[in-house]
């Protein structure tokens, strides 16, 4: 959040189930228009190659992301 | 006294105040005391300042947490004006940045706040902290621990599965407040250790789990008992110990451990220093689990390779706590804490002569 208000493209990654946190924390602190990747959840107990499949999904749709928000 | 709070018009009848807070999601579950006008303005009279005084926005919803959102909060759980400057030294307390209450409100791991009244107004509002002191029966700290429940629930916005994600919660979220059995306590205690004067009043904040029970009827030394407590801290499910500069370690002593321990002629020194050598895990065992790969750790500890190696679960013995509080029988307790949060502790000066 403090890289979005310097100017510097930012988003946030929440998990499904921590979306409505994720969503009222961006709306509480006035940073609603912040991109926001809903990812699957658990992320938590996931063999390495998923998490590197998952990373490399997360990072180019947060690219996107970030692009259109622009 | 100019109040600021929306006003409910209600029937005036305990199942219906109970009916309307529950469905508006403004209770933990219990009945509450209808915070009418007069007792709002009772309660804010205890402490100094104005009531849209704000100590500060509350995690996770940022709200701001006025002397008169927590004085609501505190008529609803029970608390008698004269338990108002406690609850107000909590918040003040928790909201100190190295207490990381955002962190603490939000975690899937089931902490929460513990506070420990120390000094004189501990004794002056029967603050307990004797025989059954975590349990119930004891007005001043069902009451306040369930105020400070009530706050964070209310004014922070830490709804359980929506804003307060613990997994499980716990029985400590419903209240959680204690005062040190410094009647028994052959040491200093524990607000006097932190530097603040026998005669001054002190709330300290430990973001712990519920109380671990240490059960030692045998021992009859300062090792035997510190063994005993040190093995009951050490294991692989504990969050304690994997972001090591943020672990803490509350033990409480049983008066009747306390007096075994200090018989061996050990101070407070000697207790943090045995347990912190002996609270520890090899780290093949570490490896076995938890959140092995995701620590964050000293580079010395990172650089062990041998799974022999007994690692410590605090980076210091002054990351361990000690304090004294039960009554009789051979138990203690460990708390700990959820290893992203550090203890705080703040003087009660909000009590108005």
């Amino acid at each position: 959040m403090e890289l979005a208000k310097g100017g510097t493209p930012a988003g946030l990654i929440a998990t499904a189930t921590f979306q409505p946190l994720a969503v009222s924390e961006l709306q509480a602190l006035g940073m609603g228009g912040l991109p926001l990747l809903v990812i699957d959840h658990p992320l938590g107990g996931e063999k390495p190659e998923g998490v590197l499949r998952r990373a490399h999904q997360a990072v180019e749709e947060l690219a996107a992301l970030l692009g259109a928000s622009r | 006294m100019t109040l600021r709070s929306e006003v409910l018009e209600l029937s005036d009848s305990p199942d219906a105040v109970y009916e309307a807070f529950c469905e508006r999601e403004w209770c933990d579950g219990l009945p509450i005391i209808p915070p009418t006008p007069e007792r709002v303005e009772a309660m804010l009279a205890a402490v100094t300042g104005d009531p849209g005084e704000s100590l500060g926005p509350l995690p996770p919803l940022w709200r701001e947490a006025t002397l008169e959102k927590l004085a609501v909060n505190a008529v609803m759980a029970g608390c008698l004006p004269e338990h108002f400057p406690v609850v107000v030294a909590a918040v003040e307390a928790m909201l100190d940045p190295a207490f990381n209450l955002y962190g603490v409100q939000a975690t899937t791991h089931p902490v929460a706040p513990l506070l420990i009244l120390n000094g004189p107004y501990a004794r002056a509002i029967g603050m307990h902290g004797g025989a059954g002191c975590f349990g119930p029966g004891f007005r001043a700290n069902a009451t306040i621990g369930r105020a400070i429940r009530l706050i964070l629930m209310n004014v922070g916005g830490g709804w359980p599965g929506r804003h307060d994600m613990a997994t499980h919660g716990s029985p400590a979220k419903f209240s959680y407040a204690i005062a040190e059995n410094e009647a028994t306590n052959p040491w200093q205690p524990l607000h006097v250790e932190l530097g603040f004067g026998p005669d001054e009043s002190v709330v300290t904040v430990f973001g712990g789990e519920a109380p671990h029970n240490v059960n030692d009827h045998v021992s009859a030394t300062a090792s035997g008992i510190l063994n005993t407590v040190s093995d009951t801290a050490a294991t692989l499910g504990s969050n304690v110990k994997w972001y090591l500069s943020q672990s803490q370690l509350l033990v409480v002593l049983g008066p009747e451990h306390a007096a075994t321990i200090a018989g061996d002629n050990f101070g407070k020194d000697d207790v943090r220093a045995f347990v912190f050598e002996h609270a520890r895990l090899p780290l093949g065992t570490l490896k076995l689990g938890g959140m092995w790969g995701i620590q964050d750790w000293p580079r010395w500890m990172m650089a062990v390779t041998d799974d022999r190696t007994l690692l410590p679960i605090v980076a210091s013995p002054k990351e361990i706590f000690v304090i004294v509080a039960g009554g009789a029988g051979k138990h203690s307790a460990v708390v700990p804490n959820c290893t992203f949060s550090r203890a705080v502790s703040r003087p009660l000066t909000r009590v108005r002569p």
